[in-house]
């Protein structure tokens, strides 16, 4: 072996390194830091849509969140709360009317497709009740804000003290697709417990612990 | 100047000016290897090491979150809601709350409310959840030795009980005492329907002497409920009531409520034990005679006499000269001390001898007890039917007189004498039908192996108590195709299987409503009362004379395995048992002088034998505080159901099998169990020891014993170690004690300006007096804290896991007469025992904390000792530095991957790989969940909150935690007793735990005779 061979060899490994390392789905990053992680979602749901225009609350299917360490994904149950009643968009129901009307027939019920992915994992019919031929199958999010399991992160001690959504999670009600604003990164914490411990939060006072236990036990 | 080499250095060459040639010598080649040298070879090795690491920079991989379709209301991921159930880990009942999480059971818990336990939770309760989560327990029926399912075991079952009962077959049951009233319902209605169908109840542990006493002395055959509590003077016969006698948690708890050292006002128990064995109970004796294990019923004798005399009553069956070797005069003054209080004396017997316990029923008629500290109207069913039912039984089985059986929440062929005969018989019989969840011993031979639910799936109503109704409700869907027995029985009895839900509703009267507040309270007390019966003194039978000659067997139950039942548990065998210490084995117990007299060391097999053929090959452990006449061997181990040990605790090149020769755990002490008169014999028969010439080392837990210095090394006024401070109620009487405790300058807090501990402080006192060493504690840490099993080799090199360890220390009670070398600290006289559970003390000095190099164990704000597992590189320097050595060590991978035992695991808390410190936590994560609550809540964090594991579960109370800057919560006024020390405090850690003294109830002066 003499030191050319050697060199080439590093060389290689290098740059296999720098290839498996870019070729990320997520694009390149250091472990755990999926800053800008804007994975697709079985049903392309929109926070724009249902959080911005509509204005429904985070804590309206986000319901964990003042009760226990993770906020949640709502249940089908939740979106079937309106959807059971709202099947497609307002436009879409009206073509529908106009073109049943020009060709003298009754309009067939317009279901959109996003749609129909929360009814086909109820393994709910066009009429939004249980079709016994078909099975329930649980939809599958992929999860975006992520931390590592030693880190035990709860949702109550914040929400609780008034903090918005949107200071760790970004402004949700403008993202068609969730995406992670923050790095979610130890340091992005930390600075934060000790900013808020001098300033408060909406005008209260708050002792934010930076003490290990707090997170990780 | 010195010669230069002649080669140029490339770095690797070397000059030294001071050595006479400049230490050339020789010239220095360059280390070259093919043209590389070493320095280049170290370069491209770190490089492509580091190179291959970036590779670990990959993506996390995906993960997905999978909501309900449908979240049943009130379920909430990552919360956990409490159920209360009954324990079903013994025949006790204890009231238990169950921590469900996300749709299943990781936490067991005493119900604080429940009469029985008060809260406790004993350590077999606490392991019981593992049984749930076993992948080795029967999912499906089994008929003929295939699996199957229960159309075709109905349907064929159905067949076979339909020839049986047109030929008016034999049928017989033969299964664990029955409490639950509507099983009983089942299982009578099912047997209803054979000509010739008979019940008999057995445990492996018998205490049907009790009831069958009971029914020649008072007419009702039934053990008492015993109130402990409202015990001044309690003297025990053998009767291991705060170890394993019928009841423990609740008898700990009623006997701890008379023992507190902060309220002698309340009065302070009397405690004398008479005992051949050391057990549980009698480290916590204030008198502990010991005697040999036939005598039993002579020293009962003796009591009844001398109370006879006080009470101007004779019995014709006292005997009136001394038959036990036990000095008279001292059971004179016992039983003057029962007289004096004779409406608050209590007198048990844990003897398998009729006699013992009529006489102790005598003695308790005397007293006039019944009524008051013991109970005949609200009496106990943990008994079963009788040792003579029993032995007819059998003795009809070996005849082959019965055709058809069924065995349930026993293991005959393990549990009970001649067994290998009986398997015989099973093989022989027509139909053999077995509910247990296991393959086990018996279910082998059995044709249908009908698998019945764990109790933590199952519905029941449990009358253990007259008086008193639990109910167990399931915490988790069943995990596998089991079926409770009950549905099996209403299956076979009236051909549809009636759920066993509406069985329970309806034989609680049927309003649902009404059923959901008995199952929301757990339990519903009654106002039952059934006959006492009337003392008949012609039912009392004479003690014989006790044979003194030779050594004498002890058949007893460890506190960890109670039974064969739990042998699977690996949290059980890995418990160190309270007084030896040991794991994963049982052994031959022998007094230190009958060890020195046949020349046996610890580790020494021996074989015990009964007559010629009946024997048992255990190693011996030396036991101080024996009688010397005793042979004690545990029974309940040698199990198949431990052969799924064989691969337990880390497979690396020095390991040692944790599972014997045979692939067993522990050896079955059942071959020397044996029929004497028609009643198994637990205790006396005569045996042979002797040694076979091979080893097998112990593990135990603590290898030293003494809290005194052995006389050869100790010096001036240091003879005992003051880890433990001893002292009776004689001296806290005096306003002065504590007075003249020697103060420690140690400098106070180091750290002042980072730790001023302004909010809260954390801290925890365990009272000694309290502790009776059951480890109950340790077994909730355990389940809590997701702390591995490691196995025996690994126990034996002082690797064990626990969080939380109970030190027990033997110290001779009068040195002067004790005999023996002494070395170990021990002689062969009687013996005072303490327990003190040890755990990481969070010192506020921490020497642990100044030596991380990388910051992985931290102060916090409030007292805390951190460890940060995911920071921890594995140095150990802060476990050398630790002068209560409690911090454990992953040495290895300890943690496994099981489908099932994976569930069990708490999610709260981290767990933990190979190369991370762990220790007590003062579980964090408890104390974060109820800061978060408050904090909620907008109030503070009020006392009592926060419980911790092992606190929570303690049958005595001892443990008290909380905010030491909270001056009214309970850690801080135990800090403030008098009886308050700290271990080790001179040294000027700062600990956070401290402890109050174990009080006795003795003289002062340790007059009065020492031996017994």
């Amino acid at each position: 072996m003499n030191r050319h061979v050697l060199t080439s060899v590093l060389a290689v490994a290098f740059l296999f390194s720098v290839i498996v390392l870019a070729s990320q789905e997520d694009g390149a990053h250091i472990l755990w830091n999926r800053k800008g992680y804007t994975p697709e979602q079985p049903i392309a749901y929109s926070h724009r849509l249902h959080a911005g225009e509509l204005q429904i609350d985070c804590q309206y299917c986000h319901f964990g969140a003042d009760k226990s360490r993770h906020a949640g994904i709502p249940p089908a149950s939740v979106c079937m709360n309106c959807h059971r009643f709202v099947q497609a968009t307002l436009g879409a129901i009206r073509a529908e009317d106009e073109l049943a009307k020009a060709e003298e027939r009754d309009p067939v019920p317009v279901m959109s497709a996003e749609i129909q992915k929360v009814y086909t994992a109820l393994a709910l019919d066009g009429k939004a009740e249980r079709d016994p031929d078909l099975d329930q199958s649980p939809i599958r999010w992929t999860k975006i804000h992520r931390v590592p399991d030693y880190v035990y992160f709860d949702h109550r001690p914040h929400v609780s003290v008034g903090l918005a959504c949107q200071r760790c999670h970004g402004a949700i009600e403008t993202m068609e697709r969730v995406r992670q604003v923050e790095d979610l990164s130890m340091g992005w914490c930390v600075n934060c417990h000790r900013d808020v411990n001098a300033t408060g939060v909406a005008g209260q006072e708050v002792d934010a612990s930076i003490d290990c236990v707090a997170c990780h036990y | 100047m010195s010669n230069k080499p002649a080669s140029k250095p490339d770095g690797w060459g070397q000059r030294l000016p001071e050595l006479p040639d400049g230490g050339a010598g020789a010239p220095l080649q360059k280390d070259l290897l093919n043209g590389v040298s070493r320095r280049h070879f170290m370069q491209a090795t770190g490089f492509a090491f580091i190179g291959t690491m970036m590779l670990g920079c990959t993506a996390v991989s995906e993960e997905e979150a999978l909501p309900y379709l449908e979240q049943p209301e009130g379920v909430i991921a990552g919360r956990s809601d409490l159920y209360a159930t009954t324990c079903g880990g013994c025949s006790a009942g204890c009231g238990m709350l169950a921590r469900s999480r996300d749709g299943r059971p990781v936490k067991l818990e005493g119900n604080p409310d429940h009469p029985l336990s008060h809260g406790g939770l004993c350590a077999v309760g606490q392991a019981s959840l593992l049984g749930l989560y076993d992948s080795h327990r029967l999912r499906a029926p089994v008929m003929d030795g295939k699996a199957s399912d229960w159309a075709s075991v109905d349907v064929a079952l159905g067949d076979r009980l339909r020839q049986l009962r047109s030929a008016s077959g034999r049928v017989a049951w033969l299964g664990a005492p029955i409490t639950s009233p509507n099983k009983r319902a089942r299982v009578e209605e099912f047997l209803a329907t054979f000509d010739n169908g008979r019940l008999v109840e057995a445990s492996a542990n018998s205490q049907m002497p009790i009831a069958e006493a009971h029914g020649l002395t008072h007419g009702v055959a039934t053990v008492p409920r015993y109130h402990f509590d409202r015990a001044q003077v309690i003297v025990s016969v053998d009767a291991d009531f705060l170890g394993t006698w019928i009841s423990p948690v609740e008898f700990t708890a009623a006997w701890s409520s008379r023992r507190r050292g902060d309220a002698l006002e309340n009065g302070f128990s009397e405690h004398v034990q008479f005992e051949s064995r050391m057990s549980v109970t009698g480290t916590k004796a204030d008198l502990r005679l010991r005697i040999a294990p036939g005598e039993r019923a002579a020293v009962l004798n003796q009591l009844v006499r001398h109370l006879s005399q006080h009470a101007h009553r004779s019995l014709r069956q006292i005997q009136d000269r001394p038959l036990t070797s036990v000095d008279d005069a001292q059971i004179a003054a016992i039983a003057a001390r029962l007289w004096e209080h004779r409406d608050q004396a209590l007198v048990v017997c844990g003897a398998d001898d009729l006699a013992a316990q009529t006489l102790c029923n005598a003695a308790n008629e005397l007293l006039g007890a019944y009524g008051k500290c013991l109970d005949l109207a609200q009496p106990a069913h943990h008994a079963g039917s009788s040792e003579t039912e029993l032995s007819l039984l059998l003795d009809e089985i070996a005849a082959g007189r019965i055709d058809a059986l069924f065995v349930d929440g026993l293991n005959p062929v393990l549990d009970l004498p001649a067994g290998a005969a009986l398997a015989q018989r099973l093989d022989a019989m027509q139909l053999v039908v077995s509910f247990s969840p296991y393959e086990d011993e018996t279910s082998a031979h059995a044709d249908f192996i009908c698998p019945d639910h764990h109790y933590l799936e199952s519905w029941s109503d449990n009358d253990n108590i007259t008086g008193l109704m639990s109910y167990t409700q399931p915490i988790v869907a069943p995990m596998g195709a089991t079926r409770q027995l009950e549905e099996s029985l209403s299956m076979w009895t009236t051909g549809a299987v009636v759920p066993v839900r509406d069985q329970v509703l309806a034989s609680s009267g049927g309003d649902v409503r009404r059923f959901d507040k008995l199952l929301h309270d757990g339990f519903e007390m009654r106002d039952v009362r059934q006959n006492a019966g009337n003392f008949r003194p012609d039912g009392v039978h004479a003690a014989s004379d006790p044979d003194a000659s030779g050594l004498q067997l002890v058949l007893y139950s460890k506190v960890a395995i109670p039974s064969s039942a739990h042998a699977f548990n690996p949290w059980l065998h890995e418990l160190p048992d309270p007084v030896t210490k040991s794991v994963w084995d049982n052994y031959a117990s022998l007094s230190p002088a009958t060890a020195e007299r046949l020349s046996l060391q610890d580790g020494d097999v021996v074989r015990v034998a009964l007559g010629q053929d009946a024997a048992v090959e255990v190693p011996v452990l030396i036991q101080p505080g024996q009688h010397d006449s005793a042979v004690a061997v545990a029974l309940g181990y040698g199990s198949v159901l431990s052969r799924r040990f064989e691969g337990v605790g880390p497979g690396w090149i020095e390991r040692k099998p944790t599972v014997g020769s045979d692939g067993l755990v522990g050896a079955s002490a059942t071959a020397v169990l044996a029929f004497e008169g028609g009643r198994r014999k637990f205790a006396g028969r005569s045996v042979t020891v002797e040694a076979t010439g091979a080893r097998r080392e112990l593990a135990r837990t603590q290898d030293y014993h003494s809290l005194d210095v052995p006389p050869h090394l100790a010096p001036e006024g240091g003879e005992r170690r003051p880890n433990v401070q001893e002292t009776t109620v004689a001296a806290l009487m005096d306003p002065h004690f504590g007075e003249h405790a020697i103060e420690h300058h140690d400098g106070g807090n180091m750290w002042p300006v980072d730790h001023p501990y302004e909010g809260h402080h954390w801290g925890m006192v365990i009272d000694l007096t309290l502790c009776t060493g059951c480890s109950a504690c340790v077994t909730s840490c355990q389940v809590e804290n997701n702390v591995p099993v490691v196995g025996k080799d690994e126990v034996r090199r002082n690797r064990e896991m626990h969080w939380l360890r109970i030190d027990r220390y033997f110290v001779d009670r009068d040195p002067a007469t004790a005999g023996g070398d002494r070395s170990n600290g021990t002689g062969n006289g009687d013996v005072d025992v303490s327990h003190q559970p040890m755990m990481c003390h969070h010192c506020d000095n921490a020497p642990c904390e100044t030596v991380c190099p990388v910051l992985a164990t931290v102060h916090s704000d409030e007292g805390l000792n951190q460890q940060v597992y995911n920071r921890c590189v594995g140095t150990r320097y802060c476990m050398n530095n630790c002068p209560y050595k409690v911090r454990r060590f992953n040495w290895f991978e300890y943690a496994h991957e099981d489908e099932h035992e994976n569930l069990a695991m708490n999610p709260d808390v981290t767990i933990r790989s190979r190369g991370i410190m762990e220790k007590c936590s003062f579980c964090a994560q408890r104390i974060q969940e109820a800061k978060i609550v408050a904090r909620q809540q907008r109030r503070p964090v009020a006392d009592g909150d926060i419980r911790m594991a092992c606190q929570q579960s303690c049958a005595a109370q001892a443990i008290s935690f909380g905010d030491m800057n909270d001056p009214e919560s309970a850690v801080a006024r135990a800090r403030d007793s008098r009886r308050h020390f700290q271990v080790l405090a001179e040294i000027g850690v700062q600990p956070s735990v401290g402890y109050t003294s174990l009080v006795r109830n003795r003289p002062t002066d340790h007059e009065g005779p020492q031996h017994g």
